[in-house]
């Protein structure tokens, strides 16, 4: 029986519900809980560093772990239901522990981007006001400007060796200090994590305190997560995510999975930073909740910090974006032995290129299959389905959600007809935080807006055309950047490409494109005459420029918009 | 001279070093060796091919005494050394094809090393200890061996033992700069300047032929780079330990001298290339992706 509305419904089969259940679980930490009871002595998580030395834990020991965090904030930080604990932290082991004891005492976690500044910290730190930082030695040195602002009296510090065997824990750490010399003084009041979980507990021996009490008066109405994002308009705003949304995403997300994923049996590869949403809810959710063993590699830049892990793990899936994707395909040492276990990738976290898709199934010999969403809708919404995939689209809503594309007046558009993609199911956020007129921007009833231009065809797929802002009109055409690119980016001499429009005398907005060449030797107008060949005139760019690399966001992103903001100081000062 | 002390030692030092080098490889190093013969192919042109070649004509066109010149022989026929993948990290050269080199060019030495010592020195009439080599050889590849298996069994203990290890290479240069130098001062000062020729030009020249070597092939810039490296720098250690082991203690401080020197003069000599290598090096490199921390 297919829905006329959800023509997508015919491509689940018969291993997909269309529409799940009321969530199973009563609030994360329940859920955290009882798969811990399940796997127990199964390895949950393993840092891995570049050289191979590596920490692991058991969901047993993260459960046990978590648990005297929560007790810690709650007992000894003070914090009650609501407070917020923000986790500006690398993905190491601390990171579970930290976000899993959080949720346990009922707190609501803010992520932040290790990369930040000081200035990009304050912001966020006065928006949020957390009542405790949880950071990482290597980054604590910003905390003291980064707080004046909002004072924040609790600090924990961990380390990226946190939880090793002691042999590799002191080689990292002296190596960091003395070599890398990357640990700075930290000059605030801080206490370290161990300390901190011992200090719970201590508590939990002596005042007999269960920590599974805290979380017993949360409803999945509540807040888990406030994650903040730039969303449709730019401006930093923090997404209020509940623990249902979450919990709901994550099944949503391994429904689509299942049949292929096995319970208690991956092993997956987590090279996305956690506190970027798509690995939070993907890789750190969805995989602990499956049992899987979550291969966490703290920073895979250079890629080759990644080869060891792939050498000493057999990874059956991993997740990345568009760029990690690509850089792999070029790395020599990936190419020469890709992962003989991995079953598929996922993409998501921005558009991936058709190119780079297909260059990665010859090299690792398996699909890479792109899902979208958006910080806002917990992010998934779409994924394509195992073996069903089609080339250019973002695949098939996920159970219990509908998709659809809407007009400038809010009306919803049928097959064939390019608009803006909107979304309702269980997995969209509560709202902006304390920005009710932002929220109200982007919801028509309880459909949320997506501000990406797309178009649905006959059986359910989605396609983006473009983000909303970045569309080109050219002479009254409109020009979607990704067309162009995905064309650009199939020539064999580019490596990457990023397409932007710029003011035009005489066609108002002209396509202008940025790239960087693997082959030096290409000049301008070969590019020109290969989109001739591949595009109708008036996409083709008329500017052409070669670059040594593009701006990136911290999740590997090309940011159209600093090109943009270039472009125009470029012009303000001409 | 060396002393039984010092000689202890060195052997314990270049276990460990051979340990470590185990410990950062996998048996899929190796399949992947067999796999590409053109590699292959040219890892065993450039070390057994050239570099012994190019050691026969020092030891040949330069006057130096026998011991001298098997010192010079020697050291131009052990394999590639682990030195190799940092020079050629830094030079940003490719970095799989320099240990799939290295791995190569170590378990081929088994027989090769033997086989081309004994033609070179019949051709320049020297005699060699075969036997005492080969076993020197074998025994020395029991730890890499081991240091592979311990990294498959525990992936800690085996990057421990190759931190180690690395760190063991570095200090083993240090340890003949302030053990084997000091002692053999006046035998130093008595030397020719022939025998710094040797030691100083088997690096220089060998990475110089290994470069126009690779470019011959058509290889691509950065694996020309990392030929050129692979060819110049040789495994000092495993010389060093050779000539300890296989030799009467009395002819060891005239063996050992170019195996002493080249391991000193080889780190300038691979710092130099290496500017100059990054100097050329402007186009068509693998950009890695800027931001995803």
């Amino acid at each position: 029986m297919v829905d006329t509305d959800r023509p997508w419904q015919a491509y689940y089969g018969a291993n997909i519900r269309p529409v799940l259940d009321q969530a199973t679980y009563r609030n994360i930490p329940d859920m955290i809980h009882s798969v811990a009871e399940t796997y127990g002595k199964a390895k949950a998580f393993t840092c891995v560093l570049p050289n191979g030395m590596n920490g692991t834990l058991t969901f047993k020991q993260i459960d046990e772990m978590s648990d005297a965090m929560a007790v810690y904030l709650r007992e000894i930080a003070g914090l009650s239901v609501g407070d917020r604990v923000a986790v500006q932290l690398p993905n190491c082991l601390g990171f579970p522990i930290a976000a899993f004891g959080i949720l346990k005492a009922g707190c609501v976690l803010v992520n932040v981007n290790p990369m930040y500044t000081s200035e990009e910290m304050a912001k966020q730190f006065e928006d949020a006001e957390p009542h405790v930082l949880i950071t990482i030695d290597m980054f604590a040195d910003k905390v003291v400007e980064a707080t004046r602002g909002h004072p924040i009296p609790n600090v924990i510090v961990t380390r990226v060796a946190e939880f090793f065997p002691a042999m590799p824990r002191g080689i990292v750490g002296l190596v960091q200090k003395y070599w890398d010399k990357v640990l700075k003084p930290i000059e605030v009041p801080h206490v370290r994590l161990p300390a901190a979980l011992n200090a719970g507990r201590e508590h939990i021996k002596n005042d007999r305190i269960e920590a599974e009490k805290y979380s017993q008066e949360v409803t999945l109405d509540d807040i888990a997560v406030l994650q903040y994002t730039g969303g449709t308009t730019g401006v930093a705003k923090g997404a209020m995510l509940t623990h249902g949304n979450l919990i709901m995403n994550m099944e949503q997300a391994m429904e689509l999975l299942a049949g292929d994923m096995q319970k208690g049996e991956e092993v997956i590869l987590t090279a996305l930073p956690l506190y970027h949403i798509f690995a939070f809810t993907v890789n750190m959710l969805s995989f602990y909740w499956l049992g899987a063993r979550n291969i966490l590699i703290p920073n895979p830049r250079p890629l080759s910090n990644l080869k060891r892990a792939f050498e000493n793990y057999k990874i059956t899936w991993m997740s990345g974006v568009n760029t990690l994707f690509n850089g792999l395909n070029n790395e020599i040492w990936f190419r020469h032995s890709p992962p003989k276990h991995m079953k598929f990738a996922g993409a998501g976290g921005m558009a991936l290129q058709a190119a780079v898709a297909e260059r990665w199934r010859e090299v690792a010999g398996c699909d890479v299959l792109q899902g979208y969403g958006l910080t806002e809708t917990s992010p998934v919404l779409t994924f394509e389905p195992l073996g069903k995939a089609r080339e250019g689209t973002i695949g098939i809503p996920v159970p219990s959600t509908e998709v659809a594309c809407f007009d400038e007046h809010g009306q919803k558009l049928g097959i064939g007809e390019v608009g803006e993609i909107a979304a309702r199911g269980p997995q969209i956020m509560k709202g902006y935080w304390k920005k009710p007129e932002e929220t109200d921007n982007v919801m028509i009833d309880d459909w949320f807006l997506t501000g990406d231009i797309g178009v649905m065809d006959e059986d359910g797929y989605f396609r983006i055309v473009d983000r909303k802002k970045d569309m080109v009109v050219v002479s009254g055409f409109n020009v979607y950047p990704n067309d162009v690119e995905d064309v650009i980016a199939t020539h064999p001499g580019v490596l990457e490409v990023a397409v932007i429009g710029v003011p035009d005398n005489s066609s108002g907005e002209a396509v202008k494109a940025f790239i960087v060449l693997s082959d030096k030797t290409l000049k301008q107008d070969d590019i020109r005459s290969f989109c001739k060949d591949h595009l109708t005139s008036y996409k083709v760019p008329k500017r052409v420029v070669f670059r040594d690399e593009l701006p990136k966001s911290n999740v590997g992103k090309i940011l159209r918009k600093d090109l943009r903001a270039e472009e125009m100081a470029q012009i303000a000062a001409e | 001279m060396v002393d039984e002390f010092t000689q202890t030692l060195l052997g314990i030092m270049v276990a460990v070093i051979m340990l470590g080098m185990g410990a950062s490889l996998t048996p899929r190093d190796f399949y992947l060796a067999l796999r590409r013969p053109y590699g292959l192919f040219i890892g065993v042109v450039s070390q057994y091919g050239i570099m012994p070649f190019l050691g026969f004509l020092l030891a040949l066109f330069l006057v130096v005494h026998e011991k001298i010149a098997l010192g010079i022989l020697l050291m131009a026929c052990v394999p590639g050394g682990q030195k190799s993948s940092i020079f050629t990290y830094f030079s940003k050269g490719n970095l799989a094809l320099s240990v799939l080199m290295t791995v190569t060019s170590t378990v081929s030495g088994v027989v090769l090393i033997p086989l081309i010592l004994t033609i070179y020195a019949a051709a320049l009439d020297i005699e060699i200890p075969r036997e005492d080599i080969v076993k020197v050889l074998f025994v020395l590849l029991v730890p890499v061996a081991i240091g592979m298996s311990v990294r498959r069994l525990n992936a800690n203990v085996g990057a421990t033992i190759e931190f180690f290890g690395s760190i063991l290479g570095v200090l083993f240069i240090v340890f003949i700069a302030v053990t084997w130098i000091p002692q053999n001062w006046q035998f130093l000062l008595n030397t020719t300047s022939a025998t710094y020729t040797a030691a100083i030009g088997l690096g220089l020249v060998g990475i110089t032929i290994g470069y126009f070597f690779a470019k011959s092939l058509r290889l691509h810039p950065r694996n020309a780079r990392t030929v050129a490296l692979e060819t110049g720098i040789q495994n000092g250690p495993l010389a060093i330990a050779i000539i300890v082991f296989t030799f009467p203690p009395e002819q060891q401080q005239a063996i050992m001298a170019v195996p002493a020197l080249y391991s000193l003069f080889i780190v300038i000599v691979s710092t130099c290339v290496t500017f100059v290598f990054r100097r050329a090096n402007t186009a068509a490199e693998q950009k890695m992706p800027d931001s995803l921390l």
